[in-house]
């Protein structure tokens, strides 16, 4: 029987938890700018509250910003900015666990789940960096 | 505005979502299940943001509770990135075809798969629990092939369990539509993951669980990303829900250890099923099914919905106490 490695299990737990800590920082800094602010990216903090009606709801939702504006979002304090950061860091913490087990399999040479490691991968990065471009309005 | 100013209304979304992490780690449903019909029912949200706002959240309780399972070293990492090759995908499938529901307008019908998720993932939810280690089966091809064996060791039971899986295959084709299901309400859809590994994989309850809320994580983020960029996330309402839920499911996990009376979870059931009928009279009412719009009125169906709720949490509930007890109230498996 194969042991699944402790190393790597100590490794996903502590990007795990990181990630969480950054992202729940990030958010919570982001959303107290916005009331600080009354507003972020802009738009007045009354328009990005206002969730019940569909179409202003639709219109200044996530994709008036895209993830390539955070790092200038935060530079400038903006509170968009710093609930993209939160929230990207969300969607990137499986990648990030991801990779660590791959770099486990290949260290063991355990070849059929750097396979299925990589169709997991190519699947996330198909849904992040190839559908958008399909999807975006 | 509902509440007054945007601040009242931030703080009561946050509120919204602590009750459903609470609610959805108490009922080992996750808070998904709970947030999605909690947002559209009671505070007005449209299904699309709703939806949006809960997938994303998801991904931070999965990772708040997967670093404690992962530490312990009970959660199969191997097996889970395994199974995450058909969830992915699932997820990418199913997010698309949200996107393509809600251009059409057909919000009802989101309602109404919604409402039957939700009623048909109470009962393995509520069986889960009634026996903890699985009978052996004899490994298979896939048992050997995927490497689908482990050990980990149980505290309460004070020994070291060591289990081997089988039909990965039929793994793979329920986590498609785990992922699918995921992709499309926003929710974890922890319910059929466990059913794929606990019933088709035959892996003890506790690597499920456990490998299921790993998992849970990497398949919401598949769907997010598309959401971020056809958008569908609305930074006021995700930020609010992605601490509550986070907060509530970190309180619904400490008082799970702590509370003696396991039966209180019946109440929690029972709010979980009148919630998924409330949904699923919505996707009756909007989609005008049977001609009901009109005659079916918002006081109307919250009413049968309490009722029906009851009822059926009752019925249940006498049909498990019965299932066990003809068990002589062990842990052990009742069929």
């Amino acid at each position: 029987m194969e042991e699944i490695s402790q190393k790597l299990i100590n490794i996903v737990s502590i990007i795990l938890k990181g990630a969480v800590f950054l992202s729940m920082g990030s958010i919570i800094i982001g959303v107290i700018l916005l009331f600080v602010k009354n507003g972020g990216d802009g738009y007045s903090l009354q328009t990005l509250a206002n969730y019940s009606n569909y179409s202003v709801a639709k219109s200044y939702s996530s994709s008036i910003f895209s993830p390539a504006k955070i790092p200038y979002g935060i530079i400038t304090l903006d509170p968009i900015g710093f609930i993209s950061l939160g929230l990207w860091v969300l969607i990137f913490t499986p990648v990030s666990v991801l990779f660590t087990s791959l770099v486990d399999y290949i260290y063991n040479k355990n070849k059929l789940y750097v396979v299925l490691t990589f169709m997991v991968l190519f699947n996330l990065f198909t849904a992040i960096f190839i559908i958008p471009s399909f999807v975006h309005l | 505005m509902l509440f007054g100013t945007p601040l009242n209304e931030f703080l009561v979304i946050v509120l919204g979502g602590i009750f459903a992490g609470v609610i959805g780690s108490l009922t080992g449903l996750g808070g998904g299940s709970v947030l999605v019909p909690v947002l559209t029912i009671f505070y007005g949200v449209p299904i699309d943001f709703a939806i949006g706002a809960s997938l994303i959240s998801t991904i931070a309780t999965s990772a708040g509770s997967a670093s404690t399972y992962t530490k312990k070293g009970i959660a199969n990492i191997k097996i889970g990135v395994g199974l995450e090759v058909a969830t992915t995908l699932g997820a990418v499938v199913g997010a698309l075809t949200f996107i393509l529901v809600t251009r059409q307008h057909l919000e009802w019908v989101l309602y109404l798969l919604f409402g039957l998720v939700l009623l048909s993932s109470l009962i393995p939810t509520i069986q889960r629990g009634k026996y903890e280690f699985p009978e052996a089966k004899m490994p298979d091809f896939t048992s050997r092939a995927f490497q689908l064996t482990g050990r980990y060791t149980d505290d309460r039971a004070k020994k070291t369990v060591t289990y081997t899986g089988v039909r990965w295959w039929l793994g793979e084709i329920i986590m498609f539509f785990a992922g699918l299901l995921s992709g499309l309400l926003g929710i974890g859809s922890g319910a059929l993951k466990v059913l794929g590994m606990d019933w088709a994989m035959n892996l003890p309850m506790k690597v499920t669980t456990t490998t299921s809320n790993f998992m849970i994580g990497i398949t919401a983020a598949t769907g997010s990303s598309i959401y971020w960029y056809a958008g569908y996330i609305s930074f006021f309402l995700a930020a609010a829900t992605a601490i509550g839920v986070l907060v509530g499911s970190r309180v619904g996990s400490h008082v799970l250890m702590k509370i003696s009376n396991k039966e209180i979870r019946w109440i929690f059931f029972a709010i979980l099923s009148f919630l998924g009928i409330d949904m699923l009279f919505k996707g009756i009412r909007q989609g005008n099914i049977f001609d009901l719009q009109k005659r079916l009125t918002g006081l109307l169906s919250f009413s049968i919905a309490v009722g029906v709720s009851i009822l059926m949490i009752l019925l249940l509930y006498l049909y498990t106490k019965r299932g066990v007890s003809y068990s002589g109230g062990n842990i052990t498996k009742t069929d």
